[in-house]
């Protein structure tokens, strides 16, 4: 099922839990795909200030780099920077998979082994003059058993809010449990 | 008795007061004068080592500037100081790792200690059996 959340700026996002088996679980959050219609917006007013140039100038060459400008950052955009579904697969006893799929198609996923997953927690911290809530995956030190070596912050680029980051946390925290409760033979 | 701070008037601030005052009037007319009197005018008097009228208007410019560039500066440096999401420095820091275990008294408020964020998370957003 999917639950409509916020982001931190305040742009719909949509969560799916999905349950594959007891110690299996996808959690992805959705952000809205790229609009036709602020797509035409931009790349109008862009064709137009290129075109009052063109007056400007007499130059037409100023036509020419506004369409190779348009169509080149339109696909630098769609293939490295919108970031449509960032999901979270959390098998337990094996790891969590962190995906990231862009507008493009390209899909980039991460790979953290359970041994080395200290826990799953929200963090808060100072990001661009606001204190946002964010989801993390805190690492093992490997030579301290209470130390955390690294912190790896999940839903980047969607940023949602406190409300769908408390679900997302519950869910991870009860595939997480099930690790006291059985333990690892290796 | 003890030497006591204190905002209230005596009479050394009041003469360091006036000695300012007049200092500061002082400076300022001479700026005035060597500023917009005509160097022959100055020259004719007998006054003829003073630096160059240039400086009359650079050194406030500079001044102005250096204000208008401090101040996107000082924000600059705060945004550069702030710890990246995913630095530890978020999470604990020198203090929190060094601290030692207090033994537990019974009806004694407990001592105060750095909680992990794992036991912090848990006692927030995961509902108490």
């Amino acid at each position: 099922e999917e639950l409509r959340y916020r982001s931190a700026s305040g742009a719909p996002l949509a969560l799916r839990r999905l349950q594959h088996s007891a110690s299996c679980r996808e959690l992805a959050v959705r952000a809205p795909r790229l609009r036709l219609r602020s797509l035409s917006t931009a790349t109008s007013a862009a064709w137009l200030a290129a075109y009052g140039l063109f007056v400007l100038s007499e130059n037409s060459m100023v036509l020419s780099a506004a369409i190779f400008i348009t169509l080149i950052g339109l696909i630098i955009y769609l293939h490295f920077v919108k970031i449509d579904q960032e999901s979270l697969l959390v098998i337990g006893s094996l790891g969590i998979q962190v995906t990231s799929s862009y507008a493009s198609g390209k899909e980039s996923t991460t790979f953290i082994e359970m041994s080395q997953v200290k826990d799953v927690v929200i963090n808060e911290a100072i990001h661009m003059q606001k204190v946002i809530y964010y989801l993390c995956i805190l690492l093992q030190d490997p030579g301290n058993p209470q130390g955390v070596s690294e912190v790896v912050p999940l839903f980047q680029s969607s940023k949602p809010r406190l409300d769908c980051l408390i679900e997302v946390y519950k869910s991870c925290q009860e595939i997480l449990e099930q690790r006291k409760t059985a333990p690892q033979s290796s | 008795a003890m030497v006591e701070n204190s905002p209230a008037p005596l009479p050394e601030r009041a003469i360091y007061g006036f000695a300012l005052f007049l200092g500061s009037w002082f400076s300022f007319i001479l700026y005035l004068i060597w500023a917009y009197i005509p160097e022959s005018w100055l020259f004719s008097l007998g006054l003829t080592y003073w630096p160059q009228k240039y400086w009359a208007v650079a050194l406030p410019t500079y001044l102005l500037v250096t204000i208008g560039i401090g101040y996107i500066l000082l924000f600059g440096i705060n945004m550069m100081s702030t710890a990246p999401l995913n630095s530890t420095d978020t999470v604990t820091d020198n203090y929190a790792k060094k601290q030692q275990q207090k033994t537990f008294q019974e009806e004694a408020i407990p001592a105060l200690r750095d909680i992990p964020i794992s036991e912090v998370n848990r006692m927030f957003f995961l509902p108490e059996k």
